[in-house]
């Protein structure tokens, strides 16, 4: 369980954090997603205690950072960013080294070690120098540095930033297992990982939590459709002059395009209607239109906006945010 | 204090595992070996290191900063002070750690110079005394002590060890010419500036004299800069 409690940090005139709030119940795997820039680093600092908010407190299974720091940070795994490792030292060494430093007794080392070279597939490189591994290892060596003292909750500041596509997927992979038995937060501006990775996404922006929702529905409320397609039949070339007036004269319709993409089949001819945001439905309206025009339609159906036409949505400037 | 043992295990061993390290050792023992030789172990020469002692200030000046530049900068550079500051560890305990894996090397490197009474022993008649040697290297490990100290101090000011390096090894300096103030200097800076004056000290150790003042000295203002290391980090915590 992570609490969260209107969090503010500020570096000089720089007010990075605003007021971010939030809780991780056990178990639950959440993204702290946001532009570059946004305070996703901030607030996950504040939260493993490597920095203290200027307002605002944290609490890590009910240990304050600030009052029972040591407790706090027991309980938590944590990956900075850039994987920040010592290169002149072997793999094994290190993460005996991380296991003295987090207080493992003698006896449970070899375990917790055999353990993580295991979970993190790094069996094979545990006797080489670190500085000569590549990004992909190193990052799983942080992991396993993260994972030594079994924390019932895991922090990864952008865990697979600078990896390559297949280093990617391994880390991914890695990852998503490692979330099975744990409460899990994973800051990431890459919205694909936050679909596959996380149940829950919390979208930061310029230090404020702009929306905090079940990753399937961010940014949408049940029933919220922004674009509709449609194929319909056009006999001849005038006619499709007279379709595309036809529906761009309904309310809340915004753009007609003709999808460029799909070969025609035949007279058949499918389109896409953007709408305004904050229509109502707009299915009956278009599908009456239609026949009032005398088109016949075969196809006619709502789509939600994907998450990442969500995501823009959501931290353009002006945004009222807010939760769904 | 859990976690400074590690730490300075940690420390030491990445002496040996660096290049640098090998150079700091090789640079202070060719010094220290430059003054044996060519100071002492000559013919018609008083059987005694106290010229070897008296020069310790000197041969340590540019062989502690360069001990101490990247304890904390370096982590401060690589960011591997996250890993730190986000374990169950004290600012103390990382302070105190780095502290003592710097001391861990200075015995390391000062062990090989025991040679010198040894060989000194065997060449001279009459026998050397053995009681100024005894202070002289309570001196030495007082003195490095303190230089090892200040290092940490300046290596938790800044992220780059070029700086740390020059701002102990400027700060010693100032330490060392303490008591050269011009005669126009005020009374009361005077006294301020004899009271941290090391160069007499250590004169007075080289002698064979164990001044508990000295003593008291040394090891206070040590612990001093090692409180003000522990401050600082801790002032980064919550900047």
């Amino acid at each position: 369980m992570v609490v969260a409690e209107h969090l503010h940090k500020s570096f000089g005139p720089v007010h990075a954090v605003r007021g971010v709030s939030f809780e991780l119940a056990p178990g639950q795997v959440a993204a702290l997603l946001g532009p570059n820039g946004a305070g996703k680093t901030t607030t996950i600092r504040m939260i493993v205690g490597f920095t203290m908010p200027d307002r605002g407190r944290v609490t890590i299974q009910g240990a304050d950072t600030a009052t029972s720091p040591a407790a706090a940070r027991r309980q938590i795994g944590y990956l900075p960013e850039s994987t920040p490792l010592y290169p002149e030292m072997r793999v094994r060494e290190y993460l005996l080294y991380r296991a003295r430093l987090y207080g493992l007794q003698r006896s449970d080392r070899g375990h917790a070690l055999s353990r993580v070279l295991e979970r993190c597939w790094l069996k094979e490189v545990a006797n080489r120098r670190i500085g000569h591994l590549s990004k992909g290892y190193k990052q799983r060596v942080g992991l396993a540095g993260a994972m030594l003292h079994n924390p019932p909750v895991l922090v990864l500041d952008e865990p697979t930033n600078g990896l390559d596509p297949t280093q990617i997927r391994e880390t991914r992979q890695l990852v998503r297992e490692l979330a099975a038995d744990r409460t899990m937060l994973v800051s990431s501006h890459i919205l694909p990982e936050v679909a596959v990775l996380c149940d829950r996404v919390i979208v930061i922006s310029g230090g404020v939590v702009r929306a905090d929702s079940p990753t399937e529905r961010l940014g949408r409320a049940p029933g919220d459709m922004n674009s509709y397609v449609l194929q319909a039949r056009v006999q001849r070339a005038a006619d499709e002059e007279r379709f595309v007036k036809s529906m761009g004269n309904l309310p809340f319709v915004q753009e007609i395009t003709r999808d460029g993409t799909r070969r025609q089949e035949g007279e058949w001819i499918e389109w896409r209607i953007l709408a305004k945001a904050g229509s109502p439905d707009l299915r009956e309206a278009i599908a009456t239109a239609a026949s009032q025009g005398g088109f016949l339609l075969r196809e006619l159906r709502g789509e939600s906006p994907s998450l990442e036409q969500a995501f823009l949505r959501l931290i353009e400037p002006g945004s009222d945010g807010g939760t769904s | 204090m859990r976690g400074a043992w590690p730490i300075a295990l940690r420390e030491l061993s990445a002496y040996f595992r660096q290049p640098a390290g090998w150079i700091i050792l090789a640079l202070y023992l060719f010094l220290s070996g430059l003054v044996f030789a060519t100071g002492i172990l000559m013919p018609g020469k008083a059987a005694s290191l106290r010229d070897f002692f008296a020069l310790s200030g000197w041969l340590l000046l540019p062989v502690a900063p360069a001990i101490t530049m990247r304890l904390v900068a370096e982590e401060l550079r690589a960011g591997t002070i996250e890993n730190l500051f986000t374990a169950p560890l004290s600012s103390a305990a990382i302070v105190l750690g780095k502290y003592f894996g710097a001391c861990l090397f200075l015995l390391a490197m000062l062990a090989p110079t025991l040679v010198y009474p040894v060989v000194l022993r065997s060449f001279s008649s009459p026998q050397p005394d053995v009681g100024p040697m005894i202070a002289g290297y309570l001196c030495l490990l007082l003195l490095g002590g303190l230089y090892l100290a200040l290092g940490t101090f300046a290596s938790t000011l800044t992220a780059n060890g070029t700086l740390a390096f020059l701002i102990s090894l400027f700060s010693i300096l100032a330490l060392m010419f303490a008591g050269s103030a011009p005669p126009t200097t005020p009374a009361s800076i005077r006294a301020v500036l004899d009271s941290v004056w090391i160069t007499a000290r250590v004169l007075d150790f080289s002698r064979g004299i164990i001044d508990t003042s000295h003593v008291v000295f040394f090891v206070t203002a040590s612990a001093w800069f090692v409180f003000l290391s522990i401050v600082s980090l801790e002032v980064r915590r919550w900047r």
